[in-house]
């Protein structure tokens, strides 16, 4: 699929910065999945003109305006990015789907999910990891578990069977797409359907516990919770993410490399939808005439 | 430019350093690629005071199995020949120096 303009995240930055790029008239898709938000919950008081409102209502309501000038959302997470040798980016979906686009808007958000049971942190190193990508190789022969219900602990399951001897996969909400489940099945990986409830161990990972009562026999487990985060996007991208994992831009929403800019609370705080809005305006706008070359 | 090591130079460039401090890391670990720059800052900082290197775990896995290294990145701080600590994860340039001030 090629697009002018690629927005990852539908959440208010990224609906803002389809609806100000499509109507510069340059084709506009976006990735993500609105419930996904961190808007999508909560009610809010504080947002310019509307009193009392729900996040989702404010959501369902920009994606209807985004599609009515033109942008497609295609409701599925990014896996993979990259940057093509003639300037252009390009993207794998969920379900297989590559995308090409002439300029790139990060939207993500920024992950606020942690899995904050017993042993993750004590063990973190000793068996527990936040990269199944950079952490594999560690564990060629032992057994490993992921946690996480997205597109991230689907892929990183499927890969772990290249390593590891026994992969199991902990999905107690589970979100990942239906191809990636089937690939995870295909490949061997055990699932389990219950929350985790503490990793054990005294000097290293020994099993992962669930709620209900199952006990995993394990020596790693990777936390690969939600979906790619902005940081590895960016990073795929060439853009060097902030310590924190936020993305610095100037005051057009641009980054470091021409083409890619970034908007909402992954540029930092203030995490409020006002803001979001704002640097959606700004970098859906600058992402069009940057793909009209008028930038 | 952090100096590259592997299984020919580890065991003495880590002699040779009062304190050496080894960043552990592979080339597909984005986290890895983030604390880089961050590790040839602490090098610049530390010259003459401490030993800072680098160590592929990908092209010198029987050093990270004989340090037990299940993530990266990893910081393998020697002292006196010692290892006094491995700390994992990315970290700020400022609590690096700290943490070896500390030393």
């Amino acid at each position: 699929m090629d697009t002018d303009v690629f927005v990852i995240g539908s959440g208010p930055a990224g609906i803002q910065a389809a609806i100000h790029a499509s109507r510069h008239k340059v084709s506009v898709t976006v990735a993500g999945k609105p419930s996904a938000s961190a808007a999508a919950g909560p009610e809010m008081d504080n947002y310019f003109g509307t009193g009392h409102v729900s996040g989702s209502q404010l959501i369902a309501e920009g994606i209807r305006q985004a599609e009515s000038t033109g942008a497609v959302f295609v409701g599925q997470n990014v896996i993979s990015s990259s940057r093509g040798g003639d300037g252009s980016f390009r993207f794998v979906l969920d379900d297989g789907t590559e995308v090409v686009s002439k300029a790139v808007v990060i939207a993500t958000g920024i992950s606020r999910e942690k899995l904050g049971i017993p042993g993750e942190k004590e063990l973190y190193g000793k068996g527990v990891s936040y990269c199944a990508v950079c952490d594999c190789n560690f564990f060629k022969g032992r057994r490993v578990v992921i946690v996480g219900n997205e597109s991230e602990a689907a892929i990183s399951a499927e890969m772990m069977t290249g390593y590891a001897s026994e992969t199991s996969w902990v999905a107690w909400d589970m979100k990942a797409s239906q191809v990636l489940l089937e690939k995870a099945e295909a490949a061997g990986v055990r699932i389990y359907g219950s929350k985790p409830l503490a990793i054990v161990g005294e000097t290293k990972v020994e099993a992962l516990e669930l709620e209900d009562g199952t006990r995993i026999p394990m020596d790693g487990v990777f936390i690969e919770l939600g979906a790619r985060s902005a940081a590895d996007i960016a990073l795929d991208l060439d853009v060097m993410p902030e310590l924190d994992d936020t993305i610095k831009v100037d005051t057009g929403c641009a980054t470091e490399v021409p083409g890619v800019y970034a908007c909402g609370d992954v540029t930092g705080k203030p995490w409020q939808v006002a803001k979001a809005v704002g640097q959606g305006c700004v970098a859906g706008t600058n992402a069009a005439t940057f793909v009209k070359g008028e930038r | 430019m952090v100096t590259e090591l592997n299984e020919s130079n580890f065991d003495s460039f880590v002699e040779s350093n009062h304190i050496a401090i080894i960043d552990c890391w592979a080339p597909w670990c984005g986290p890895c690629r983030r604390m880089g720059p961050i590790i040839e800052e602490v090098a610049n900082d530390l010259a003459g005071k401490a030993g800072v290197a680098k160590l592929n775990t990908d092209e010198n896995q029987a050093i990270a199995v004989r340090f037990n290294i299940n993530a990266i990145p990893t910081l393998l701080v020697f002292k006196d020949n010692v290892l006094v600590d491995a700390l994992v994860g990315l970290r700020p340039k400022e609590d690096i120096l700290a943490y070896v001030s500390g030393l």
